[in-house]
């Protein structure tokens, strides 16, 4: 074969989008027996994410009750701390939570998020990577 | 998010239709002291420029934009079958430019060598196998046995080649799973094929030796980029990159010489089933040798292991025939489990985000008894997957003459085909 051969019959390598996000625990895995841990990485059809709202927006924080949520990548809960301290310097009218989600990283929470849901006003979770 | 990942969340945020309003600390927020992070929540978000904290207290209470209240998910489209018509020269440049190589040369995969390919299974060319990403949250691309054919023609594979190959494929697992800490990957095939194909389990059957071993293990790394959509600084995330990612340490157990079980049958296959195991994990020490007296190589593999500084408890052991006949009849294991036991027994459980996984201990025979000496790694056992599905009911398609590099051992009945 040539370097100025032309061809037009060269196959494309990469893979067709699924419409399907997130790579652990997924029901519809085909050709493998492999029994994943249902507790981590929920996924998510393209389907099922439209539609999917942010919440509406605060006047103000005042009086307000806001989780601060550290995920547990090095240094979340420390950064988290340091933020709940700026909190408490600069605007101590914010009642703050401090939560760690439980699990690895990589673990979903449905309990804290509807705690959240429940006993909240806002939310910051973080720091990721 | 840190700043290092804005331009990764961006991506993320835009894919997933759900416009999630971040404020970036500086990069990184592990590793440093309380002093730092006090700085970090006191000063601007480096993307920005703007102060941090006020930032999140803006995303909290400024009215939701129109785009946010009108999200829209982004539909990847369906990719065409075919490349568009171009001359050889140019069609080597756009596979590399694209990502889609490790950037070595590549079988280009026309048409007629991927029917070739195919003639390595009776599974149709539009079977779906999986779906696969690099990373826990993006969208998976989906593969049919067409497109691991493409994929194993660009590593060089032959027809024999393509039962593991496609086993790989149905593990939906990337070899290399992104992450700042760099995974590295090994494979261990078990069972028949392994001699039937000629994959080295022996001398040297993790350098580059053997035409199975090499070609086998770059079509997972193929895969992983184009099923697994791996873009470096853009999802792919590893800071080092790991050497492993370029074959994934593909190699056979030499179980002809293993004084315990192999490897798939501990997993639950039968002797005479052909598998393939996979593992994860960071950290290799190859140079592992004994002390003298008793429980010398036992004592020094737990010396070894408990001085990787690994995320996760346990590890996987691969052990040169020699110290596993050691382990055996010397040291007194009868089995690969109550070696395992007393390991576990021993190691250290390293405390940090994975800490709470069960602890496991593999162990591994591969080599070719030149020596009593033990590699230890971190990897974490994941899955064994296996092949047999995937093999034509009329047997391996092998070429009229198969390709063999020159042998560093010979199977004993003659199948590996080395005359």
């Amino acid at each position: 074969m040539a370097e100025n051969d032309v061809l037009d019959n060269v196959l494309d390598p990469v893979g067709q989008p699924s419409g399907i996000f997130g790579r652990i625990s997924d029901p519809t895995s085909v050709n493998t027996g492999v029994v994943l841990d249902p507790c981590r990485q929920p996924t998510q059809k393209l389907s099922s994410m439209e539609g999917q709202l942010m919440a509406p927006r605060l006047d103000s924080l005042d009086g307000k009750v806001v989780y601060l949520v550290e995920t547990g990548f090095h240094g979340a809960k420390d950064f988290m701390e340091q933020a709940a301290g700026w909190f408490a310097r600069n605007m101590p009218l914010v009642k703050i939570e401090s939560r760690s989600t439980q699990g690895s990283i990589f673990t979903d929470d449905p309990a804290l998020w509807a705690e959240i849901e429940g006993k909240g006003d806002a939310a910051i979770i973080g720091v990721g990577g | 998010m840190t700043a290092k990942f804005a331009n990764y969340v961006a991506r993320d945020t835009d894919s997933h239709g759900m416009p999630v309003r971040y404020a970036y600390p500086p990069y990184p927020v592990g590793w440093v002291s309380k002093e730092v992070l006090r700085g970090y929540v006191d000063g601007n978000d480096p993307v920005t420029g703007r102060l941090l904290m006020q930032e999140m207290v803006e995303a909290l209470t400024h009215p939701l934009t129109d785009d946010e209240k009108n999200p829209k998910v982004a539909k990847r489209p369906k990719r065409p079958r075919l490349l568009k018509k171009d001359t050889v020269e140019n069609y080597k440049r756009m596979f590399i430019e694209n990502g889609w190589t490790d950037g070595m040369p590549i079988e280009l995969p026309t048409e007629e060598r991927v029917a070739e390919m195919l003639k390595g299974t009776d599974h149709p060319p539009d079977e779906v196998i999986g779906r696969m990403s690099v990373t826990t949250h993006e969208e998976r691309y989906e593969y049919t046995v067409e497109k691991v054919a493409v994929n194993a023609v660009m590593a060089g594979a032959r027809p024999e080649h393509f039962p593991v190959i496609l086993a790989l494929a149905a593990s939906q697992e990337p070899s290399m799973p992104s992450s700042t800490t760099s995974f590295g990957r090994m494979v261990i095939v078990n069972g028949p094929i392994r001699n039937q194909i000629a994959i080295n389990c022996g001398a040297g059957a993790f350098s580059p030796f053997n035409f199975a071993n090499s070609v086998i293990g770059r079509a997972y790394t193929l895969m992983s980029f184009n099923f697994g959509n791996a873009k470096i600084n853009q999802n792919f995330t590893a800071t080092f990159g790991n050497v492993t990612n370029y074959n994934n340490m593909f190699a056979g157990e030499n179980e002809e010489e293993t004084p315990w079980e192999p490897l798939h049958v501990e997993k639950g296959f039968k002797p005479e089933e052909s598998t393939v195991s996979l593992f994860r994990g960071w950290n290799i020490n190859h140079l592992g040798m004994g002390t003298a007296g008793p429980m010398g190589t036992s004592n020094r593999m737990i010396d070894v292991m408990n001085g990787l500084p690994s995320m996760v408890p346990g590890g996987t052991f691969v052990l040169d025939p020699l110290t596993a006949k050691h382990l055996k009849e010397l040291e007194g294991f009868k089995t690969k489990e109550e070696f395992r036991q007393w390991l576990l027994e021993r190691l250290k459980k390293p405390q940090g985000p994975f800490a709470m996984r069960p602890a496991t201990i593999n162990l591994v025979i591969v080599g070719g008894e030149w020596n009593p000496m033990f590699t230890t790694t971190d990897f974490t056992y994941t899955q064994t997957v296996s092949i047999d599905k995937w093999i034509p009911k009329k047997g391996i398609c092998f070429d009229k003459k198969p390709i063999r590099m020159p042998a560093p051992v010979t199977c004993k009945d003659g199948t590996c085909g080395i005359r």
